[in-house]
């Protein structure tokens, strides 16, 4: 008990932090924020007006019979119910601009943070699950100021000023009234909790249910061909079962209290007659002032209702934004220094120094691995899958950064370097080309709009990228369609160099695709490569025998270490690992033999 | 629309219950204004205290029986919508486990989902809150405009002139709030396919550091966003007003109108008390009516989607043949077996004219490069497809013939892609088996050279696999399916290129052991590997959906062809491995 009452405590102040870290974002628009302040008490005093306004009307001029009286009356309730209507309004409006305006800059923020987070925290976290917290978690956080907070606070406004003014109207009826107040809060607070404890069992229940189902539709093959149907239906029957069982019982606590409320309210009504009947009778109480708690009766009981709904609203925005906050504070682990090293002109030397590298524990997937380029210099990486190939491009772009040793370009540290600049200096070409949504001309510039029509006509010309798009029916307008499924493989490799190209970086990493295309366009890339790699230092994962045979030197990766380095006929020399690959890979294996003995 | 008749029908018995306590609800909560008119008359008439206490107690009794009723009305009807909520779910969940892997194929499981989750609810909406609503709005505006026109038809007249004003205007704006929702949901699946492309092409993002034009393109959408979800609260934020403004306006219209009748003499007060009453009660009712219109829409749409799904017919239709419980030998044979996806427009034929037989318990393997079609050859035993043309027969038997649940009880799978389930190690082992025998689990595991790997977990048998539990390798899942396989103790074992993440050495081991374990038992069997699979009694060599060559490794070795070539590749290639 006394636990649960600590952890209670813990919680506010907990849920405190978050709504202070939440206020951050609704500062920018305090002005508005606190328009829709400033409108709650004059909504709820518009209201309160009403029924008064009615026990006027009553007492001065209808039971006066004073038709002119009444019309100014009528005048007046008119001008209240106007005034409600518009300060709710306004209230309202200011309240979801600010949320809006907030929480966009709040999604902003997350997306901005995803993409300076390093590629393990993406292979730990689905996709599915992040774009979760950037749509319907902060969905939930909105829910919470359309349908929650700020009402919570006009509601008790409201509930606070009725009691006050039937209070000052007539003492001795408002408490004889409020006597109904005690034991409906008792009763209602019993609901409460029960109501409360069911929506959780209700939301478990669901999540429950769409798990299985999730796992179900994904692995029905497995449940077919072990006959399991009937298993599988059983469990799901279950579960299904278990959420209607606890929304039947969540429907009968909802009917009930829903009922119980208004029950209530018209009890209220009947006492307040009995006990003013008397006074009026004796002419302590006129009956303009009962007509008037009437109407304050009908208007109390309505917040009493929602609260409930208002309550889960709020608790699941609480959980919402503690997700959301999470996602936030996870360390942003590569970044450019304090005092970053910008240099004018990069000549595009790398040294790989002593590097070691894992992703996880001691898994090695680069054992000390060193060696130099010169600039202009290219080198071809041929190594077995899970050589470590991918791992040093990684690397040498700052995907991830070393454990021991050092990476340099131009003889500064990589991690000394600006990181954007560091970036922008090494166009990297992944076998897998990936398309964004937007045009040909979007895929090649990425968004950056001080390279021309012309310099981009000019890169996609010169790697041979132009006649495909040219036959594309709105040309460099042309619309990506998803994942690119309306370009060849081969045309998305030529969009890839046009992009590379247009960004004229000093290095180049190219990870060659190893699917075959038509022999057309095999030359093109073939040539599109060789210009490409024209006076720029160049890493080159190859796959292609004739790209291996026109780089400077081969290193050859084996099990995380570089095992041998040198020229394609030195190597074949060797008969070591590059000689059993090269069969392997890069020969037909038919003519394996042959050529082995040629060399 | 047949569907939902059935639904309505088979709860028939209680929706006439709920009925009957709405109707008495609404008689009884009709009666309060009346009772109000009363007391407040009898109040001005100065009547006896005895009297008015008479009114007050019989109030208090309707109030309290009144609640009573309604709360079973509410909740009888609701928990209808439950309980077909809970059919339609469970009809669903039978009928998509009829649905074959072609099916599955061409459907996204997300899009199945959201189906079996949005449109459910649709249902059930249309179903407990709309049947209530469409109930019990007209049964209050019958009885609350008879009390009216009872007292002063004029003045009724007058009170509900701007009706059907508001009802317009709330249809209206459901209407509208219904398209402005629809372009708000568009505008957060835009958001969410934009962080989804963001996070899939961050590498390239980052290779060009051009993560200011993402966020720039996602702040362009997230505006967007900001700005139909803007409209739509203003749209909404008339709402709440318009709701009480019902009750405002026909108070007013009581108040003025009422007012002078009352001083005229034509009114008593306690009428006025009493039409001001009636107009509460009119208030929410009037509401429902406007959002009623989009919750039937909603519903009957829903229902249609739902019975697209109900509707899909299953590709593999059950044999009508014998029972489970007929023991087999295990001979297998495929009769120029010709196949094509059914689904893939093109129809080209993925396997041509497959003849083979493999005798009981032999060990026969299928060798042959990527897309060769050895993976399609062996879905076929266990119908995840059906031939095309020609037959395959288990001890004589076509395979169409025999039922299924019998096929996969003779057909242990073991499928390339290891999926499990996220339950306990044990759970997924014992699968197939009615209950969990941990003696055959144990043995299971320990032929798919897993025991000493499952031994290392601090909760051994009883760890949850996936993500609440343990995280397991590639080889690990693959030996674990395998097991799930041997456990269910099949005449005939079925592994497609099961062991492709176990390295060479444990390949070969488990295949040994399971040709110790498993005499009698016909298996096939796809390696990518050859040398895991030189022992098997047959091997059949396939390429481009052909057979190329049968027999032995030796045979195979010695003549020369397709097989020899894959084989001397693979020998370099281990060759490399061990360097």
């Amino acid at each position: 008990m006394a636990d649960a009452q600590r952890e209670d405590v813990l919680g506010q102040s907990y849920d405190l932090a978050l709504l202070h870290r939440l206020w951050r974002y609704v500062r920018p628009y305090r002005k508005q924020f606190m328009l829709s302040l400033v409108c709650l008490p004059v909504t709820s005093a518009f209201l309160l007006a009403q029924p008064y306004i009615l026990k006027l009307a009553v007492d001065g001029y209808i039971t006066h019979h004073d038709s002119q009286g009444l019309a100014v009356a009528g005048l007046l309730f008119a001008g209240a119910l106007l005034g409600e209507f518009l300060f709710f309004y306004w209230q309202y409006q200011a309240t979801m601009s600010v949320a809006q305006k907030s929480l966009a800059d709040l999604r902003a923020d997350l997306f901005a943070h995803l993409q300076e987070l390093p590629s393990s925290f993406f292979d730990r976290h689905p996709v599915g699950r992040l774009v979760t917290r950037l749509t319907t978690d902060v969905d939930a956080i909105n829910e919470a100021f359309t349908a929650g907070t700020l009402t919570i606070f006009m509601d008790l406004l409201t509930l606070a000023g009725i009691i006050v003014i039937m209070l000052s109207l007539d003492l001795r009826l408002a408490l004889v009234t409020l006597t109904v107040l005690p034991p409906l809060m008792l009763i209602l607070e019993f609901f409460r909790k029960r109501s409360r404890d069911t929506y959780r069992a209700i939301r478990d229940r669901l999540a429950r249910i769409n798990a299985f189902l999730q796992e179900t539709l994904s692995g029905i093959v497995v449940v077919q061909l072990f006959a399991q149907e009937k298993k599988f239906f059983a469990e799901f029957n279950q579960r299904n079962r278990d959420f209607r069982d606890a929304n039947h019982l969540s429907n009968i606590y909802e009917a009930s209290l829903f009922s119980l409320v208004e029950a209530a309210g018209s009890i209220a009504v009947a006492v307040m007659l009995w006990y003013g009947a008397s006074r009026v009778g004796a002419g302590f109480i006129a009956l303009g002032t009962l007509v008037a708690f009437v109407e304050y009766l009908q208007k109390f009981f309505v917040p009493i209702r929602e609260f409930g709904t208002k309550y889960t609203t709020m608790q699941s925005a609480m959980t919402a934004l503690e997700r959301v906050f999470q996602l936030l504070d996870t360390p942003v682990t590569i970044t450019s220094p304090a005092m970053p090293h910008r240099p004018t002109r990069v000549r595009g030397q790398i040294t790989f120094e002593h590097v070691w590298f894992a992703y996880k524990g001691d898994d090695w997937v680069l054992r000390d691995v060193s060696f130099t380029l010169e600039p202009g210099q290219k080198i071809a990486l041929v190594g077995a899958t899970g050589s470590g190939k991918t791992t040093i491009s990684k690397l040498l772009t700052r995907s991830a950064d070393t454990q021991q040793g050092r990476i340099l370009v131009d003889g500064v540290d990589i991690r000394e370097w600006d990181l954007h600049l560091l970036r922008r200096q090494i166009g990297v070409v992944l076998q897998d080309v990936f398309l964004f949504s937007g045009d040909v001309a979007t895929n090649i510039t990425l968004g950056r709009t001080d390279i021309t029509d012309e310099a981009l006509a000019r890169a996609a010309q010169y790697v041979n990228a132009d006649r495909f798009i040219a036959q594309l029916p709105r040309g460099y307008h042309e619309p990506i369609r998803e994942r690119g499924s309306n370009l060849s493989g081969g045309q998305r490799q030529l969009l890839s160099f046009a992009r590379a190209l247009a960004y004229d970086p000093a290095i180049l990493v190219l990870d060659e695709a190893t699917s075959s295309v038509d022999p057309e366009t095999e030359l093109l890339i073939q040539d599109a490569m060789t210009k490409l790699m024209a006076g720029r230092t160049t890493l080159v994962i190859a796959h292609r025998f004739s790209t291996i045979q026109h780089a400077d030197r081969i290193i050859v990766l084996h099990k995380g270490q570089v095992r041998e380095l040198g020229t394609h006929q030195e190597l074949i020399e060797q008969r070591g690992i590059y000689w059993r690959l090269y069969q392997l890979q890069y020969a037909p294996p038919s003519h394996g033999p042959q050529l082995a003995e040629a060399g | 629309m047949h569907r939902l008749w059935s639904y309505l029908s088979r709860y028939r018995f209680r929706y006439a219950r709920g009925i009957v306590c709405l109707v008495a609800s609404a008689t009884l909560a009709m009666s309060i204004p009346l009772l109000l008119k009363w007391t407040v008359e009898a109040i001005q008439r100065k009547q006896s205290f005895r009297d008015i206490s008479w009114y007050v107690l019989v109030m208090i009794a309707v109030a309290s029986v009144q609640g009573v009723l309604r709360a079973f009305s509410r909740f009888m009807i609701f928990n209808i919508g439950r309980d077909v909520e809970f059919d339609l779910r469970n009809d669903l969940f039978a009928h998509l486990q009829k649905l074959s892997l072609g099916y599955y194929q061409r459907q996204s499981t997300g899009d199945l989902m959201s189906r079996l989750v949005n449109d459910v609810t649709a249902v059930r909406l249309l179903l407990g809150l709309g049947v209530l609503n469409l109930l019990n709005t007209p049964l209050y505006y019958i009885y609350a405009i008879s009390a009216m026109v009872m007292m002063d038809p004029m003045l009724t007249l007058v009170a509900l002139a701007p009706y059907p004003f508001l009802l317009f205007a709330v249809k209206r704006m459901s209407r509208m709030m219904m398209e402005k929702t629809v372009k708000v949901q568009e505008g957060l699946a835009n958001l969410s396919s934009r962080v989804q492309e963001g996070v899939s092409g961050i590498h390239v993002v980052r290779a060009y550091a051009r993560e200011d034009w993402q966020n720039a393109e996602f702040g362009r959408l997230n505006d967007a966003f900001k700005e139909e979800s803007m409209s739509l609260a203003r749209l909404r934020g008339f709402f709440p007003p318009l709701m009480k403004g019902v009750s405002g306006i026909g108070l007013l219209v009581v108040l003025w109108y009422g007012g002078s009748h009352v001083i005229a003499g034509r009114l008593s007060l306690g009428d006025l008390v009493a039409f001001m009453g009636y107009l509460h009660l009119l208030a929410w009712p009037t509401m429902a009516l406007g959002f009623l219109i989009s919750i039937v829409q909603r519903g009957q749409a829903a229902l249609k989607r739902l019975e697209v799904i109900l509707q899909a017919r299953p590709d593999i239709i059950d044999g009508q043949g014998d029972g489970i419980d007929r023991s087999i030998r295990g001979e297998i044979g495929f009769h120029h077996v010709d196949f094509a996806y059914p689904s893939m427009g093109n129809g080209r034929a993925v396997l041509h004219d497959i003849t083979f037989t493999v005798p009981a318990g032999a060990t026969v393997a299928v060798v042959g490069r990527m897309g060769s079609g050895k993976s399609t050859l062996l879905q076929l035993l266990p119908r995840l497809f059906d031939v095309s043309s020609g037959t395959i027969t288990i001890d004589g038997q076509d395979i169409r013939t025999c039922s299924l649940a019998a096929l996969r009880r003779w057909v242990g799978f073991v499928p390339q892609d290891p999926f499990l389930f996220s339950t306990l190690i044990k759970d997924n082992v014992a699968f197939a088996l009615p209950e969990v025998d941990m003696a055959q689990v144990r043995r299971a595991a320990s032929v798919a050279n897993l025991a000493r790997d499952i031994e290392d977990f601090p909760r051994g048998y009883d760890t949850v696999v996936g993500e609440r539990g343990v995280t397991l390798s590639g080889g690990q899942k693959q030996r674990l399916t395998l097991a799930r396989a041997l456990a269910a103790d099949t005449p005939i074992l079925v592994l497609d290129d099961a062991l492709s993440s176990v390295d060479v050495q444990t390949e070969r081991a488990i295949l040994h052991e399971l040709r110790d374990t498993t005499r009698g038992k016909t298996v096939l069997v796809i390696s990518h590997r050859i040398s895991a699979v030189r022992d098997a009694d047959v091997i059949v060599v396939l390429d481009d959906g052909r057979i190329m060559e049968t027999g032995t490794h030796e045979d195979l070795v010695a003549r020369g062809g397709l097989y020899a070539d894959i084989f001397q590749q693979q020998a370099l290639e281990e060759e490399l491995a061990e360097l």
